[in-house]
């Protein structure tokens, strides 16, 4: 692989570090080799604000090669808001952008004295005055620096006012709004006053062990997949084009988490854009799918469409029904560089908190927070943007929100990170995945609502059980946290249905190896295993594996009416598929062994993980 | 009314079920649009065979049994699968939403009109399971 650059921000010292051999091999890329990197430094001790807190820019072996669903990167550090692991996917242009210029990752630290980007073009890397880019939307700031660096093709990786501001669900984004939004990495950002990264490469040909082999599976593999089913739903509808199966199922959230359906969903689903307001498609850097919305509204511009988790976060999830103010509402949130999941959720808390009247107008400023006012929605998302009034205590997400209000319990987050719009009780299998997530309660380390609702995958040994099934399909999650664990080492999409034999042939190509899809698997349980190591170390327990309580009671409306999830069954038998500790929830000294992670697996011994 | 799967007699049973079931009649009765199906060989089946369903506000306005591709050419929806899928699909086996997302249903036709009616689809399904006696 490529080296990795290392930036000082503090002292301006650069430095390209060499991956060992066996570290690659060990854990491939992305996420997993991102948590073998900083295993050593992300201690209970480490501020996710100071200097010293790591920002691990990564790509993945097939980054940048136009291989199937490959144009993206990661980046790694201490979550602000969990205090936990993080790590935050995005697609874009910027991951193969960054390989084209030589490296396969950028690992940051310190803090610069005054706001700068860093310019990383023709083998060099500039420190650059960003003063007068500093406070600007994400848009404006990328057209900004590549008018400034004189490459209108240069990528750039930015924060917004959020992340500048401290928010603490504020992400990092590139090119048309692709956002890095969860983990508030974006704060990590702005507190090394590092407002943005600059990347254009020159290099043609990237590092491929057997490329004729590799062009060949890159070809055959891409024209499959834009022929799947699920492939060409997303590139119709997007992601929102299983949003009325969703409502049907129960498995959309609405009010808050408290109402179990939605009766005018499809004023708001993918179908309902599909024939309304979309005007064009994006993608990703070579994506065959392209799954991301154009639309066009009333002034005639055209801009981002929503995806499904911003499409709920601001519709159903507030009761509102109008497509075009979800619109809007993604949009504010993407140019001050907020996480739509996110934001939508804390302010959710805070109507329903208003509602049960913990809340009142004399703490929101005089706003009545009545379900389905967009304009209070709108003024709430300015306020947190800025980290004014009662936006100060909303920038610090749901937890802390809801604890300031003497009311935690009412925040649906796990760790610290606010729950996507997969309800457990209509996909019983996200139960494990929010719970057991190594980033908080999140759905793409394990989109397994997908496999809920039937896609499944014999060569990963990925079955079907039904939506309501508790403790059986408890290692089936395991099974597909694993893989998905792969997805994340390659910086792979998981929209992406790529067989794991050709997944498995497109690694051994570009990589060299010789491995079969036991050997992947195997990869993506070490990674999820070590990612689980961090979190003990960072104070992680048995206890934090749970479900808010909202989602323990059942939905009196909707496809999931009555469900009650069996969530103590489920979890001891995902942790007798793990091999874990039942009593501690920490993976064996036998389980890190036969995964060859004989550090961590002395650090457990000697009690300082 | 029922019937082996396939035959004639289990296409006009499925289409009696259609006209007399009342969670059907509800749950479709939005649903304006034909059906296609292409049975490719696989497992008993030695030839390929089509059926065509004309699916109207929760009724189903008539069948036709094997004809030719070129009798029905702009059908709402063409579905395509082979037979031991197909069978798979009837016998509870394979869960249809699965048949769809691991492409062993392949689907021509409006994709938005689809996404928004999975639920018609669900109990269409439902259904031709509960019509099926036995397999071939």
């Amino acid at each position: 692989m490529q080296p990795i650059l290392k930036v000082n921000l503090t002292t301006h010292e650069i430095e390209e570090f060499h991956v060992p051999a066996r570290w690659e091999q060990d854990f491939l890329g992305g996420a997993s080799l991102g948590a073998r990197l900083l295993y050593p430094s992300l201690t209970a001790d480490l501020h996710p604000l100071s200097a010293e807190s790591p920002l691990l820019f990564m790509t993945g072996p097939l980054t940048g090669t136009a291989g199937p669903v490959v144009g993206r990167f990661v980046i790694c550090g201490k979550g602000p808001a969990t205090g936990r692991w993080a790590e935050s996917h995005i697609g874009g242009f910027w991951g193969p952008e960054l390989r084209q210029a030589g490296y396969d990752g950028l690992w940051i630290t310190g803090k610069a004295e005054t706001p700068v980007y860093l310019w990383l073009h023709d083998g060099r890397l500039e420190f650059r005055d960003a003063v007068r880019i500093w406070g600007k939307d994400i848009y404006e700031a990328q057209s900004l620096i590549q008018e400034e660096v004189g490459r209108p093709r240069a990528r750039v990786a930015v924060i917004g006012p959020a992340g500048e501001n401290g928010v603490l669900l504020a992400g990092i984004f590139c090119d048309h709004g692709r956002a890095a939004g969860r983990t508030g990495l974006g704060a990590v950002m702005g507190a090394k006053n590092l407002k943005a990264v600059a990347v254009h490469g020159d290099k043609r040909t990237l590092p491929l062990a057997r490329p004729e082999t590799f062009a060949a599976l890159r070809s055959a593999s891409n024209r499959a997949l834009k022929q799947e089913n699920q492939s060409q739903v997303l590139h119709a509808l997007g992601t929102s084009g299983a949003a009325n199966f969703s409502e049907y199922l129960g498995a959309m959230p609405a009010k808050y988490y408290h109402q179990g359906s939605f009766p005018r969903v499809d004023a708001i689903s993918g179908s309902r854009m599909a024939e309304s307001i979309l005007s064009g498609t994006s993608a990703c850097q070579a994506c065959v799918i392209a799954c991301g919305r154009v639309v066009t509204l009333e002034d005639g511009a055209r801009r981002k469409g929503p995806e499904y988790e911003t499409i709920v976060a601001f519709g159903p999830n507030l009761l509102n029904d109008d497509l075009t103010a979800i619109v809007r509402l993604g949009e504010l949130c993407d140019r001050y560089g907020m996480d739509t999941i996110s934001v939508g959720n804390t302010i959710g808390l805070a109507f329903h908190l208003f509602e049960q009247g913990i809340l009142s107008s004399a703490d929101t400023g005089g706003l009545e927070l009545t379900w389905g006012n967009v304009a209070v929605v709108e003024q709430l998302i300015h306020w947190m943007a800025r980290r004014e009034g009662i936006g100060a205590i909303l920038a610090q997400g749901a937890r802390r929100f809801g604890r300031y209000f003497g009311a935690e319990d009412e925040a649906i987050q796990v760790n610290g990170l606010e729950l996507p719009y997969h309800d457990p009780r209509g996909v019983s299998g996200m139960a494990l995945v929010y719970a057991t997530s190594p980033r908080g309660a999140c759905h793409n380390r394990s989109d397994y609502f997908m496999v809920d609702w039937g896609n499944i995958n014999d060569e990963a040994g990925v079955d079907f059980f039904p939506v309501h099934a508790g403790a059986e399909k408890a290692a089936n999650v395991a099974r597909h946290q694993d893989w998905r664990t792969v997805y994340d080492s390659l910086v792979m999409c998981i929209f992406g249905n790529v067989p794991p034999q050709t997944q498995v042939e497109l690694i051994n190509a570009a990589c060299g190896y010789d491995w079969t899809i036991a050997d992947m698997l195997r990869c993506g349980e070490r990674g999820w295993t070590l990612k689980r190591a961090i979190n003990h170390r960072l104070g992680l327990t048995r206890a934090d594996d749970k479900l808010p309580k909202a989602l323990l009671q059942p939905y009196q409306e909707g496809g999931a009416a009555g469900y009650m999830i069996p969530f103590d069954e489920m979890l001891n038998a995902y942790y007798a598929a793990r091999g874990w500790d039942p009593t501690t929830g920490r993976p064996t000294q036998e389980k890190l062994l036969s995964l060859g992670l004989d550090e961590v697996a002395e650090h457990l011994s000697f009690g300082t993980v | 009314m029922s019937a082996r799967f396939p035959s004639a007699e289990w296409l006009h049973a499925l289409e009696a079920k259609l006209n007399s079931d009342e969670k059907y009649a509800q749950i479709a009765k939005n649903w304006e649009g034909d059906l296609f199906f292409f049975i490719e060989p696989a497992g008993n089946l030695s030839q390929a065979l089509t059926f065509y369903l004309d699916l109207w506000h929760g009724a189903c306005r008539g069948v036709d049994y094997n004809p030719p591709a070129e009798k029905y050419p702009k059908p709402a929806f063409a579905l395509r699968a082979n037979y031991t899928d197909i069978t798979a699909v009837l016998t509870g086996k394979l869960d249809p939403m699965a048949a769809m997302m691991t492409n062993k249903l392949k689907v021509q036709g409006s994709l938005a009109y689809m996404m928004r009616n999975v639920p018609t689809v669900l109990d269409f399904v439902r259904c031709a399971r509960e019509v099926t006696t036995d397999i071939l």
